[in-house]
Formats: structure tokens, C-alpha cells, sequence
């Protein structure tokens, strides 16, 4: 049987070379290492998503942050959105503002309100247990298993994934 | 758009809209708390805006706001401002606003006057906040403004274009270059001079003569004023209303002409191409900038000029966060595996405890882990010096000075644990059968009846947590008389009993026969219901509800986790206390049919497990027609007699067995003992 999870190194070296990439096209991605404990290092993107609910237009701040999950051998998304005062969404209006492209049956299987690992604050975070099945298909066909990782999570999520990624 | 081409409109500067970082007021607070305290001067923060045409005229400040340095990060515009934190919403109310933006417009007024913003063009921007932060609910009022002159008033000549109708795709590209090549200070305004075919980047020093005017070689009609564009739309951002002021005042030659701007917008690389052309057109009877006369407070959601609040409670309240957080783990139960969960009713069932020791407190917990918040404990004892090692709601601390008081020490001990808790505790002594109650204590008897009465009229759940046999009949006449439901724990050295009870009424018309697979909820015998005897000597060597200090440890945490279990189960079945017990429980729960299933599975009557060999059984029993404890006879003699009645049988050992005529079934049961024992003797 072939190994699919990814170690914590082959997840380090993608982010350090997907950022350059985001570097080079303005894509806005930071790789914030942490030296001490070198598990908590992720990557971070801050961008500003305007969202719709029933009556209103809302200007989100929505910060995405994808970190290396231990347990589950495989890198795992994550993201938080406030508005304009700094109050931050919840599970409620995520769903109700369609941000993410899931039908209300599924959602919160794939969407859970959890404490983030790193942070240990609420944080919406994608659940990664069908990451490795997917990640396994491309893991020796990819450049970067970031990208591939984003490419498979971007259908869902309001987030522009360039195609520069891919050249 | 209605307006024609070539017409002349007052200029529009699109406003900034504040946006603010969870951690700006993370970083407030701290400093409120730990530094300024009661202090109100004002402190120089950073603030930022981007030029990356994006979202629109957004101004951002965040926890790196109060760091001395401002943090650069690209195609992003750092500006200086103030803040001004009240002590009292009603300073913060009453101040002044008309001359708290005029004392920075005077600022600003004075740097146009001695020329330094000319080497220091990004000083003509500034903000203010003004803000009042109630820490006791973590609400933050808060007001910006970004000050500008109201005049001088100037129009725009057609609508703006894109930066192409000006210069060609190569002078875009070399724009592109020089402008970051530029200082930091002098990206904010500068301007481009184009001669022919060539591009020249200049900085206002380059520009502008220090005294006044322009400097003698600059062709206004070849130079085109640039500023950072905070604005996605068609109108220029609010810096250009500052530029304008200043050159205006700076260069009366201008007054009556024509200038050429640029508003300079960015891709995500840095290029310029986005960027947008402006012609603004100066009157000749222009208004000069006024030292006072200043605007730019922002409007609030609703369009008026008014603060803003940030409910910053769910995020920074430690409490609050406490109290979501372990929420959190009862709706991922929901979110992952049992979507039908009512996350709900464990928040709004109120739980009596009838005892706070080993069991009272591991069953405390295990409900606060189950989302319950309502917790009342009963217990008449005080926390002694053998208690905390078993009993996981006590401390060392609470035996001090004779010890706490337990109902007390385990409500303090909850709330420790979990702040928004709503627990309280009740010292009362539970009336026992056969415990005579004397002359000199029947005030005091009386007094605790009605204390217990009313505490469990008050509850939805009762939890029988008791160490003898004797004090649970009370409690359990009362709630059965009440309906509510009641869970019944009891332990032996190495066994014990967890159970749930029915409720006052008749026994189920037909005896039950063997087709029958289950027993309806509120039929279910009561603790006393298997018992043929009247509780009234705790001396008899029996196994159960002995002496509970005397247990293996693990015998209570077990215990009181399937107590909680069950009643979860109960509450998460349609029925709640009505719900079936089946007969025969075993593994496999697909058997059950699914009527007598709750969200959670089948509930069982009640668990007898033994820990010497590691066995549980459950069995499902009727409610007993003669029942000294809930029966309709003992049931409707309470009705009747009220506290007369009580006292009776506290004072009688055997006064119960008459009533239910238990004493007469004791009389046939030996007449079949010796019954049985003659056929034998014949075969």
C-alpha cells in the first residue's frame, strides 16, 4: 500500500515555493513560520469579499489560513470574516450568505465552527477527512500540493485561485 | 448616466469607509487596561488605506494600529491620526465634534502654511477616532473622521477616463517602474511631467518652490498631479480633496485654470494601468481653505453622521468565549454525527441534584459537558477533609474552617468551571421514614418539606443522589406527584443501580404477557416499586445504597455518567418521560423498533452493573400497584392529608406497609414460601 498522507516537510517546501509564486503574481499569500514550534507555521491570506444576504450587501474581511493537520497527515483550510466593526460571522450567516457553494444539506459537514489548532479560537475550518483520498490522486502527478490542495477547495469557497499556480 | 460628456460637475470625493480589525480593539483594550487606565490624552495610532483597485475606499486599522512604527505592507498608504478614548459614554457623547476636527483641520492648516508638507506630502492626511470602550460588555462606540477643508469647491470637465486615454502602453510601463523607485514619504502625492515621447516622475519638492507658486520651469499643461486613489468607481478618492487644497493655497496661479490629475490605482502587481484621469476645472472666484471650517466625520450604516458600536462581546468576553467555545463540542455532535440533536433542551432543562457527593458532583459535570446549565444542588453536609479526593467538585480550600457547606462548595465549584453556569446550592435536610421527627424538630421538618417541595416543583429533571435507602422516598412521592422526571443513581461496594421513574398513576390496566416487548414511560416502577418492603432500617446488610463511602471510586463516575446518559437519552426522545422501555435490550439496537427509539437510541428503565465482573444488565420493570412511594394510594393520601401525612410515616417505620397493605402481601408471600416448600417435599 502506498503512503498518501503528506509530511509536515513536503507541506513546508509547498508553501514556501507557493508563496513565491503568490509573491511574484501579487496574490497576496504570507507564510508566517513559527520557529519555536515549527508545526504551527501556516499560510495566510487577508482579502476583502463583498457577500449577499436576503436584504443587504456586506463587505466582508475574510482572513484564509491553511495549516498542516498532524492527525490527518494532510494540510487543512481554514478562514474567519468579520465585518466592518470587527465583529466576527457566524456559522449562521456563512451559510445564509452563500459564501461557500454548498447545499444546506452538506454544509455542516464540511463547514464546522471549531477551535483552531493554532490559534485556539472558534474558527470556521474545513473538515479534512476526505483530503487524503482526493490528495492521493495527484500526489505524484503535482508541482505544488498546495495548489492542487486549493484547486480542489476553490469551487467551493470565495476565493480566487490564479492560474499563474499553474505555469 | 444623465449628465452629457462635456459637462461641468462639482467634484464628488468618494469618503473613506472605516473597517476595523477583531484585533484593534484586542490591542485597545489592553492598553485601556494595563496602561492608560484612567488616562483620556489623546495617542498617535496608523492607520492605512489601498490603491489596489479593488474593493472600494476602505480605511483599515488593526492591532498593529498602536505600534510606534506602522508596519508597510505593499500598494497600501500608511496614515497618521489620533485617537481619543473617553472614560464615560457621556464624554463621549458631549464632546465637542465641530472642534475636535477643527484642532487637527488647525494642524493641518499650519503645515500648509510653513510649506512642510511639501517634503512630507503624506502629513496632509490624518484621521481621528474618537471612541468610548465599555469593558464590562466589551462594546466599543467609535466615530471616525478624516478631516478636510470644505473648500475649496472646484468642478470636474467630463467624466474620468482610464489612465490609457493619457499615456501610451510603454509610458504606463515606465510609470509602473518609477513609481516604485520612489521614496515611501513622497508615493503618496507626486506628479508626472510629460514632454513628448518622455515621462518624468517628480516629487512636490521637485515641483513646487518652497516659498510659494511653482517652480519657474513647470508647464501646468504637461503635468499631471498624482495622488494614491483609494476609489474604485468613477469619482476621485477623499486625498485628492487635501491635494487640491494645498496646491490651491499653495499656487494661486492655478486658480482659474485647468489642472490634470491622476488617480493612481494598482493591479495586484504593482502596474498602474488601472489608474484613472481626472480634469478639474478651478473657478476664478474659488474660496481659499479656512482654518476653520473643517468636515469628514463618517456617516454610520443607517447614512446619518452618528458613531458606530462594535459588539465585540462573542469574541473578546472571556466568559462569552467560554460559554461558545463548550458549545461548540455539543453542535459539532450535531454538525458530524447526529444532525437531529436538539442542542437546545439541555440549555433550557433545569436539573435538581437531590445529594452533592461523589455522585452530586460527577453528575454535575457530566451535565455541564452536556450543555446543561441550570444545575440546583440539595445536601445538608459540609465539605470534611476525605471529600475532594472523590468527590471532583471540592477542593482542599472548601474543607478550611470546618468546611464548606457541600450544596454551596459544588455550585461555587460548577461555576468555576464554567462561569455562565446558573447554579445555586440549598442546605436542607431530607426527611427519612422511620427517622421519628420529636417535638423540637417538627418546626424545622415542616420547613425543609416545603423547601424540597418547591424546589422540585421548580425543576424538570430530579436526581435521586442519595447514600440510604430512606431519604430517596420523599423525593420520589414528590416528583411523582409532579410528573417530572426523575433519575435515580445507587451504589454498592463494587455495584450499583441507575434508573429512571415513571410517574403518579395506575399500574397498566393488563398484567404484562409474554408478547408484550416494552413498557410505556410513565408506567415504570420507581426505586421502591421492586421492593417489598417499607424503607425504615438502613442497618440490614444490604449490598446497594449502603454506605456509599465504601464503593470502589470508579463505581460513582460510572454511575453518574450513565444517569446523564439516560436522561440525555430521555430528553432526546419525542416522548421525553413518556418514552418506552423494551424489555429486551441487547447489543443490537437495530432490532428496536424505531418508535421506541429516541434521536439517541433505545432508553433503558434502568442499569444494574457489576463491577467485581465487569457485567451490566438492564432491566425493564412495572410500576407495583402497592408501591409505598408512588402509588395512587400513597400518591392520594398526600393529596389528602398533605404534611400530616409525611409526618406520619416519619415517625412510623411500619405506618407505609398498613397504608399500601404491604403487610398483608408479606403474609401470603410466606404462605407460598411454604407452599413451594411442601411440593418439593413430594417429589
Amino acid at each position: 500500500m502506498s503512503i498518501t498522507t503528506i509530511t509536515f516537510h513536503e507541506f513546508l517546501d509547498s508553501a514556501k515555493q507557493f508563496v513565491q509564486k503568490s509573491e511574484k503574481i501579487g496574490d497576496g499569500w504570507t507564510l508566517k513560520e513559527d520557529k519555536t514550534d515549527n508545526l504551527k507555521t501556516y499560510l495566510r491570506k487577508d482579502a476583502f469579499v463583498q457577500c449577499q444576504d436576503e436584504n443587504m450587501n456586506h463587505l466582508l474581511k475574510v482572513e484564509y489560513v491553511i495549516f498542516y493537520n498532524l492527525s490527518y497527515g494532510v494540510p487543512s483550510f481554514s478562514f474567519n470574516a468579520w465585518n466592518s466593526t470587527g465583529t466576527l460571522v457566524t456559522l449562521d450567516d456563512i451559510r445564509k450568505m452563500s459564501f461557500i457553494q454548498i447545499n444546506e444539506k452538506d454544509f455542516y459537514s464540511v463547514i464546522t465552527q471549531q477551535e483552531h489548532p493554532i490559534f485556539q479560537k472558534p474558527y470556521f475550518i474545513m473538515h479534512p477527512c476526505h483530503t487524503e483520498t482526493l490528495l492521493a490522486a495527484f500526489k505524484n502527478k503535482t508541482k505544488n500540493i498546495i495548489v492542487t490542495f486549493l484547486g480542489l477547495i476553490t469551487p467551493l469557497i470565495r476565493l480566487n485561485l490564479p492560474l499563474e499556480y499553474g505555469l | 448616466m444623465a449628465a452629457s460628456e462635456n459637462q461641468e460637475g462639482i467634484i464628488q470625493y468618494v469618503p473613506f469607509m472605516s473597517f476595523v480589525h477583531p484585533s484593534f480593539w484586542h490591542s485597545l483594550t489592553e492598553m485601556k487596561l494595563d496602561v492608560d487606565k484612567l488616562n483620556e490624552n489623546t495617542k498617535q495610532i496608523w492607520g492605512r488605506f489601498t490603491y489596489r483597485s479593488s474593493i472600494g475606499a476602505v480605511f483599515e486599522v488593526d492591532g498593529t494600529s498602536f505600534n510606534k512604527v506602522p508596519e508597510n505592507e505593499q500598494l497600501y498608504t500608511n496614515i497618521k491620526g489620533t485617537i481619543m478614548n473617553k472614560n464615560t459614554i457621556e464624554e463621549f457623547k458631549s464632546i465637542d465634534k465641530a472642534a475636535l476636527l477643527n484642532s487637527v483641520g488647525k494642524e493641518l492648516w499650519a503645515s500648509l502654511q510653513d510649506k512642510s508638507w511639501i517634503s512630507k506630502p503624506s502629513s496632509l492626511l490624518k484621521f481621528i477616532i474618537l471612541s468610548f470602550a465599555d469593558l464590562k460588555k466589551f462594546h466599543y462606540y467609535y466615530w471616525f473622521a478624516f478631516p478636510a477643508p470644505s473648500q475649496p469647491t472646484v468642478y470636474v470637465k467630463n467624466k474620468s477616463a482610464n489612465i490609457t486615454t493619457q499615456f501610451d502602453t510603454n509610458q504606463i510601463a515606465q510609470i509602473t517602474q518609477s513609481y516604485k523607485s520612489l521614496e515611501l514619504e513622497q508615493k503618496c502625492f507626486f506628479a508626472i511631467v510629460k514632454n513628448n515621447d518622455t515621462i518624468q516622475l517628480k516629487t512636490l519638492s521637485d515641483l513646487l518652490d518652497t516659498k510659494d507658486g511653482l517652480q519657474k520651469d513647470v508647464d501646468v499643461s504637461s503635468t499631471y498631479f498624482v495622488f494614491n486613489d483609494p476609489s474604485s468607481g468613477d469619482n476621485p478618492g477623499w486625498p485628492l480633496r487635501l491635494f487640491l487644497a494645498a496646491l490651491l493655497e499653495h499656487c494661486p496661479s492655478l486658480v482659474g485654470s485647468e489642472i490634470k490629475v491622476i488617480g493612481l490605482r494598482c493591479s495586484a502587481t504593482g502596474g498602474v494601468e488601472n489608474s484613472h484621469s481626472f480634469t478639474v476645472v478651478v473657478p476664478k472666484d474659488v474660496k481659499a481653505v479656512d482654518a476653520a471650517g473643517w468636515v469628514g466625520w463618517e456617516r454610520n450604516d443607517k447614512g446619518n453622521f452618528g458613531p458606530k458600536l462594535a459588539n465585540m462581546s462573542s469574541s473578546l468576553d472571556p466568559v462569552i468565549l467560554a460559554d461558545t467555545a463548550s458549545d461548540l463540542n455539543i453542535k459539532l455532535m450535531k454538525w458530524r454525527l447526529v444532525p437531529d440533536i436538539d442542542v437546545d433542551v439541555m440549555k433550557s432543562t433545569k436539573c435538581l441534584l437531590l445529594g452533592a457527593g461523589t455522585l452530586g458532583c460527577h453528575v454535575a459535570r457530566d451535565l455541564l459537558a452536556w450543555g446543561f446549565r441550570h444545575i440546583t444542588f440539595i445536601d445538608n453536609g459540609k465539605v470534611s477533609y476525605s471529600n475532594p479526593t472523590r468527590q471532583v467538585l471540592f477542593s482542599f480550600q472548601d474543607c478550611l474552617n470546618g468546611g464548606k457547606k457541600k450544596a454551596e462548595a459544588a455550585a461555587d465549584g460548577l461555576k468555576n468551571i464554567l462561569p455562565t453556569a446558573v447554579s445555586k446550592g440549598i442546605a436542607a435536610h431530607i426527611p427519612m421514614p422511620g427517622h421519628p421527627v420529636g417535638e423540637s424538630l417538627k418546626e424545622e421538618t415542616i420547613n425543609n418539606i416545603k423547601i424540597i417541595t418547591e424546589a422540585i416543583a421548580d425543576h424538570d429533571v430530579i436526581f435521586l443522589l442519595l447514600d440510604t435507602r430512606e431519604a430517596r422516598w420523599l423525593p420520589t412521592l414528590l416528583a411523582a406527584h409532579y410528573g417530572k422526571i426523575v433519575i435515580n443513581a445507587a451504589l454498592g461496594f463494587d455495584s450499583y443501580l441507575v434508573m429512571r421513574h415513571g410517574i403518579a398513576g395506575s399500574p397498566p390496566e393488563e398484567s404484562p404477557s409474554v408478547g408484550t416487548a416494552f413498557i410505556s414511560g410513565n408506567s415504570l416502577g420507581c426505586y421502591f416499586c421492586n421492593d417489598v418492603t417499607a424503607p425504615g432500617n438502613s442497618l440490614k446488610d444490604r449490598t446497594l445504597d449502603q454506605q456509599c463511602t465504601v464503593t470502589r471510586p470508579g463505581v460513582a463516575a460510572i454511575a453518574g455518567a450513565l444517569a446523564v446518559e439516560i436522561l440525555v437519552g430521555l430528553l432526546q426522545h419525542p416522548l421525553r418521560i413518556n418514552a418506552p422501555a423494551v424489555y429486551n435490550l441487547n447489543s443490537d439496537t437495530e432490532d428496536v423498533p424505531p418508535e421506541m427509539q429516541g434521536v439517541l437510541g433505545p432508553i433503558p428503565h434502568s442499569i444494574r452493573g457489576f463491577l467485581h465482573s465487569y457485567q451490566t444488565v438492564a432491566p425493564t420493570c412495572a410500576k407495583f400497584k402497592q408501591c409505598i412511594a408512588c402509588s395512587e394510594t400513597v400518591i392520594n393520601k398526600y393529596k389528602e392529608e398533605g404534611i400530616t401525612f409525611l409526618l406520619d410515616v416519619f415517625n412510623s417505620g411500619n405506618y407505609l406497609e398498613e397504608v399500601t397493605g404491604l403487610n398483608e402481601l408479606h403474609l401470603s408471600a410466606e404462605m407460598t414460601d411454604i407452599l413451594t416448600l411442601s411440593d418439593e417435599d413430594e417429589d
